[in-house]
């Protein structure tokens, strides 16, 4: 192995890094919020829904799933602006698409949720009389939540992972901020070197912040 | 006097710092039918399942048939026995759980058959005659291409005397095999260990059928603890419990269940 | 318009060959080593376990594009070099490893122990009860998030264009590039990666379907 390692380059540009990973995990919170009021509307649409509108949002969710991210980032940003006559900017895009993506699996996620809901807990709702808007709001978003909360916090590390691709589109995150220093330094490896760990390190205290959260609202406490 | 089929000499076991067996001595001759009865957690299954080494045991020595079982035999060091070597000796050590465990892809035949073809390399069609006949002999004919889940769990646990016994065991374990059964099927599975003890199957029972212990057990072993309170002649056992403390009150705990 | 669909369809072929046979590779490789790894993480002593455990996390918590990059410039400098194919390949099916070690260890460990106590007491060997008794049962587990898996495969190889790898995903760029006209040719993209995926997920839930019979 005859490779001199350089890092100095890499420190020189440790803001574009610092700032890019800060804009990733922006990206996904966002991102995450909007999914979920997607995911969550679409869920109960579904589950309150007639025939069509069943149909539609398979059709949405069984689109965005199967087909790679990469390219709806793609469609969204190239594709759908040219056809409208309008334009927006990258970043914007990138939510979009995030948004959507995450709102798909959410779907699923929250749908999920709903039906895990005891139907004993519904009927004792009825029993002292709530309204169902009441029900709605104090017997089954409590317990959902409580039910998709490991779910959503994989879906939002998930995330947080995905928007690497951002840079593809130049949304200044941590990837996009690692090729820029790549492309005007030529350290190479070294970048990659120090932004693998970035994105290691985060993913996992992300996770770990995650499960003492879930521990909060976990229905079982010890 | 002979040796005994079964030999268990201070047996030591303990999970973390819970002992669970503290000593335990056993003789079983060959052709009886020993039932170990005992609350739960006084280490009799544990017992059970170090008799063929489904748990390792810390301390003392398990002869079958003058093997030890956990062991390699000689010299003053004691060497854990190899999975790859302890297959054969459980293979002649028959096992029925309390949970059936049949293999739930396989038909009734086929759990009975892949011991006989894999293990004693016995050829399929005579696999399939001694399977057969031992699935007649516990009334399943019938159900021979049935798989687990299509059988009742008396005719589950049938299966399972059968996958043990057709492999021609020198001795057999059962392992609490009615607990999980609803009381209407107990009978049927305790009739045909009753007919395996007539025929002179060597049997060591865990069991809390306390009238089947008296009628088909030769003997009682009453554990505590994790050693062997009591040891006598079922009958014996059962007339003199009223001297016995313990044994008192475990037969009263029984009594209330039922 | 027609035509002109007609003319790109030839190029987006290639590039729909390319697509299948990278994620044919993963999905081959990433089979035997995630499987291995899988029953090393179940069954094996803690030497092996640990360093699998170590690579699982690892991988799982890096984002595959990030691996790609790190190992198309990174096997180099150790003097290994695939080329850019070959290096997109490794990427795949390591990362794909760890998914697939997961899903067999999760798909073993979802089997009773009374079957591996009952497989002992028969006198089965350690081999003989994984193939007779724990594999028969752990592959109805297995297969159908495995499959999701290969979807994920597929998806995931569209990452290789940005190796300059002409994908399905690149094929259809380029035609872009000529022709300026994106949404009829994302969607026909999109379209293509949809009904391989989606046959893929058909596949999946059939055989969840089928496998639910077996449950204690």
């Amino acid at each position: 192995m005859d490779y001199h390692f350089n890092f100095n380059f890499v420190w020189r540009y440790a803001d574009k890094l610092y700032w890019g990973l800060l804009l990733s995990l922006e990206i996904a919170f966002v991102s995450i919020l909007i999914g979920m009021v997607i995911g969550l509307g679409l869920a109960l649409a579904y589950t309150g829904g007639g025939r069509l509108v069943r149909t539609a949002i398979a059709a949405y969710v069984e689109f965005i799933r199967n087909v790679p991210l990469l390219l709806l980032v793609y469609l969204v940003f190239y594709g759908i602006p040219s056809a409208g006559g309008f334009a927006y900017d990258a970043q914007t895009s990138f939510v979009a698409t995030l948004a959507l993506y995450s709102g798909a699996y959410l779907v699923e996620v929250f749908r999920a949720g709903l039906d895990a809901i005891p139907k004993g807990l519904i009927d004792a709702g009825k029993s002292i009389g709530l309204t169902p808007w009441q029900r709605f709001l104090y017997v089954r978003m409590p317990m959902m939540f409580r039910i998709v909360l490991p779910s959503l916090s994989n879906v939002y590390v998930s995330l947080f992972k995905d928007t690497s691709l951002a840079y593809v589109i130049a949304v200044p995150e941590l990837t996009y901020g690692a090729n820029w220093i790549k492309t005007n330094t030529f350290r190479v490896i070294e970048v990659w070197l120090v932004v693998w760990p970035m994105y290691l390190v985060t993913c996992f205290v992300l996770l770990q912040a995650l499960r003492q959260l879930e521990k909060r609202f976990s229905l079982v406490r010890r | 006097m002979s040796q005994p089929l079964v030999q268990v000499r201070g047996v030591k076991k303990s999970f973390g710092t819970t002992r669970v067996l503290d000593g335990v001595d056993l003789d079983v001759a060959k052709g009886e039918v020993v039932c170990v009865i005992g609350p739960s957690g006084s280490g009799k299954t544990t017992l059970l399942r170090c008799i063929n080494l489904l748990e390792t045991y810390d301390d003392g020595s398990i002869k079958v048939d003058g093997v030890e079982v956990g062991y390699e035999d000689g010299g003053g060091s004691r060497k854990r026995r190899s999975e790859r070597a302890l297959a054969p000796i459980r293979a002649d050590i028959g096992m029925v759980f309390q949970l059936f465990n049949l293999f739930p892809h396989l038909s009734a035949l086929e759990n009975v058959t892949l011991g006989l073809t894999k293990v004693r390399g016995i050829s399929k069609a005579e696999a399939t005659d001694r399977a057969t006949h031992w699935l007649a002999r516990v009334g399943l004919s019938d159900k021979l291409q049935n798989l687990p889940s299509q059988l009742s769990g008396g005719q589950q646990q049938r299966v399972g005397i059968a996958r043990a016994v057709a492999m021609g065991p020198k001795v057999l374990l059962l392992d609490e095999i009615t607990s999980a059964l609803d009381p209407e099927l107990v009978g049927e599975v305790l009739s045909v260990v009753q007919g395996l003890a007539k025929d002179g199957m060597t049997m060591i029972v865990v069991t809390h059928e306390m009238t089947f212990a008296r009628d088909v057990g030769s003997r009682i072993v009453f554990m505590d603890d994790g050693r062997v309170q009591i040891d006598g002649p079922s009958r014996e056992v059962l007339a003199n419990a009223a001297s016995h403390e313990r044994l008192k009150t475990f037969l009263a705990r029984i009594e209330m269940k039922h | 318009m027609i035509a002109y669909v007609a003319n790109t369809l030839p190029f987006l072929w290639e590039g729909l060959l390319v697509t299948l046979a990278v994620s044919g590779l993963v999905v081959a490789i990433s089979l035997v080593t995630g499987i291995l790894c899988g029953i090393g993480l179940v069954y094996g002593p803690l030497w092996v376990r640990l360093p699998i455990r170590i690579y699982s996390d690892i991988l799982r918590g890096t984002p595959l594009l990030v691996l790609i990059f790190l190992i198309i410039y990174g096997l180099p400098i150790i003097s290994i070099d695939f080329g850019n194919y070959g290096s997109a390949v490794i990427a795949l099916a390591a990362f794909k490893t760890a998914h697939v070690a997961e899903i067999a260890r999760g798909a073993i460990q979802s089997i009773h122990y009374g079957q591996t106590d009952a497989g002992k007491a028969i006198g089965l060997t350690f081999p003989q009860r994984l193939h007779y008794v724990i594999l028969p049962q752990a592959v109805r587990r297995f297969l159908p998030p495995w499959i999701n898996a290969v979807a994920d495969a597929v998806k995931g190889s569209a990452l290789v264009s940005l190796a300059g790898i002409v994908d399905l995903t690149l094929a259809v760029q380029q035609v872009i590039g000529r022709t300026y006209d994106p949404l009829p040719m994302y969607l026909l993209g999109a379209f293509m990666y949809f009904a391989i995926n989606y046959s893929l997920s058909l596949t999946s839930r059939r055989l969840e379907a089928r496998f639910a019979y077996i449950r204690e």
